[in-house]
């Protein structure tokens, strides 16, 4: 039974890439607040079981085979929502993938990277926004929060296409939350930083290992949940003042970013 | 009603701030949430019809009165916050001084005041908390500033400069102290204000540069404080965010 408050309650929140990790995570975190939850991503058998875990719980859950970047799927998806839940009040775009991110020459990226790149991580929020806005506007509210990734704000080596998607999706996030603050929509954004989806044992070993712990100041890897409370939070009416804003969620990583974590000189000051 | 998972309960929080505005709206959402909280401002007579008025969200509220542009009041301050509470989870730097004239205009002691009022208060306090919290190995620092601290407005030269130092002041801390358990935020206000603004003389202000068309009220800050008080945030630290209905994500 949802064992939380209750503030989700009589909310339908679709998630997107809600199979697995942040997005799984998510899932649970709002159904445990009472919201009913729609599971979409391309692999059934993994949103069947966030979708049973969210009816463990208590509230209703449905699991929608879903490929984000065929907007015929995506507009059947928002169909079915409203058709079979009855509403929809949150939209959560968690769907994205790595692919390409292999370190490798420019020239040597296909079109079909790039396309494919571009459109898993950018246009498939497109068109699920595309989809479920008319309904927030005619109803009078709406929650969008967009997954996108640290690598959206800084650029990474060799990352061009999930980089430049998600950078896309950011501002994406500013224009959308600009046209309809008005309508009583909040649209806001989270960068997760490292988050440990796969269950990497991240301590002792891994504070020293390079090119991961340094740029991450607290130390560890993120861990689902953190990414999950946030989202909670930009879904509820706790959050309603807020849109347009980027959450990075990241250990403190781009607050800094510009020295190794550890790297502490001692200048003493020069009175003249 | 926050959500579970953000409860405060049994929670130490220490706001530091003005006697009257932040304190209370700071104050009363933290309580609300389930936190003790001790406040502390200048002005004392002020801050106790505060503390009253946060009292009714059935929490313990220790109401201190101090300077906090003085680090020994401070220092004596936080060791009484300790000796009652014995701890302290949360601390909301609150102080705001406004001042608006133009550059040339401004006088070094009123630069000084600004400073001292709005970014060595928040140094005094972080110095004399952190030290608390390095001891329990875990803390929360939330500075709550203005979106100043981040883009120009003509005549707030001082308070742009001291909004700016506390925003950087975060993610120095944030770096520093991020493998001891404290976390280190920091909420930029937009457009704020107690009363419905709708009709007023800057309304035209607002239709231009607040996607959403109307001021903020102070109380719906206490959210996002609360909920980067809770216990969810561990891993979200050194960020700046905003609660300035969209103004400044708008081009």
């Amino acid at each position: 039974m949802a064992t939380g408050n209750g503030t989700l309650q009589g909310k339908v929140a679709i998630i997107t890439g809600g199979g697995t990790g942040l997005g799984k995570m998510t899932a649970l975190l709002m159904a445990k607040e009472g919201a009913d939850i729609v599971v979409a991503a391309r692999r059934v058998g993994a949103i069947e079981q966030t979708a049973k875990e969210v009816r463990d719980i208590g509230p209703r859950a449905l699991a929608i085979p879903t490929d984000v970047t065929d907007p015929a799927q995506v507009n059947n998806l928002v169909k079915r929502t409203l058709a079979e839940m009855g509403g929809l009040d949150i939209l959560v775009n968690n769907a994205g993938i790595v692919r390409g991110q292999e370190r490798r020459p420019l020239w040597e990226v296909t079109d079909e990277d790039w396309r494919i790149g571009i459109d898993t991580n950018l246009s498939g929020a497109f068109y699920c926004c595309r989809a479920a806005i008319k309904h927030f506007v005619d109803q009078g509210h709406g929650k969008i929060i967009n997954v996108a990734s640290g690598n959206g704000v800084r650029g990474a080596r060799g990352d061009f296409m999930y980089g430049t998607a998600k950078a896309g999706l950011i501002n994406f996030t500013r224009v959308l939350a600009t046209t309809f603050a008005q309508e009583n929509i909040q649209v806001n954004c989270i960068a997760p930083g490292f988050i440990n989806v796969f269950n990497l044992q991240p301590e002792p070993s891994t504070r020293e290992r390079p090119g991961t712990s340094p740029f991450i100041p607290v130390g560890r890897f993120g861990v689902p949940e953190d990414i999950g409370h946030l989202a909670l939070f930009l879904a509820s009416d706790a959050s309603n003042y807020i849109t347009g804003v980027l959450f990075a969620n990241d250990g403190g990583g781009l607050a800094g970013g510009i020295a190794p974590t550890g790297y502490a000189p001692v200048i003493a000051m020069e009175e003249d | 009603m926050v959500a579970k998972d953000f409860n405060l309960g049994g929670k130490i929080a220490l706001v530091a701030g003005d006697s009257k505005y932040w304190s209370k709206y700071a104050g009363a959402a933290l309580a609300e949430a389930g936190a003790d909280v001790a406040i502390t401002a200048r002005n004392t007579k002020r801050l106790e019809q505060t503390a009253e008025e946060v009292r009714r969200q059935g929490q313990k509220i220790l109401a201190i009165s101090t300077d906090t542009t003085d680090a020994a009041q401070v220092q004596k301050m936080v060791d009484q916050v300790v000796t009652e509470f014995g701890r302290i989870d949360i601390l909301v730097n609150a102080n705001e001084l406004l001042l608006a004239k133009p550059f040339l205009e401004t006088t070094e002691a009123e630069w000084r005041r600004v400073l001292d009022t709005n970014l060595n208060s928040a140094f005094n306090c972080c110095q004399a908390v952190g030290r608390q919290m390095l001891k329990q190995e875990r803390g929360r620092i939330i500075n709550l500033i203005s979106c100043l601290a981040e883009r120009g407005v003509e005549n707030f030269s001082a308070y742009c400069a001291a909004m700016g130092g506390v925003l950087q002041l975060t993610r120095a801390l944030n770096i520093e102290w991020a493998r001891h358990g404290i976390t280190v935020n920091a909420i930029g206000t937009g457009w704020m204000s107690e009363t419905d603004q709708t009709g007023a003389p800057q309304e035209e202000l607002l239709l231009k540069y607040i996607p959403l068309k109307r001021y903020g009220h102070p109380g719906e800050v206490g959210s996002l404080l609360v909920y980067l008080a809770s216990d969810t945030t561990d891993f979200l630290t050194g960020q700046f965010l905003y609660v300035d209905g969209a103004a400044m994500s708008h081009l």
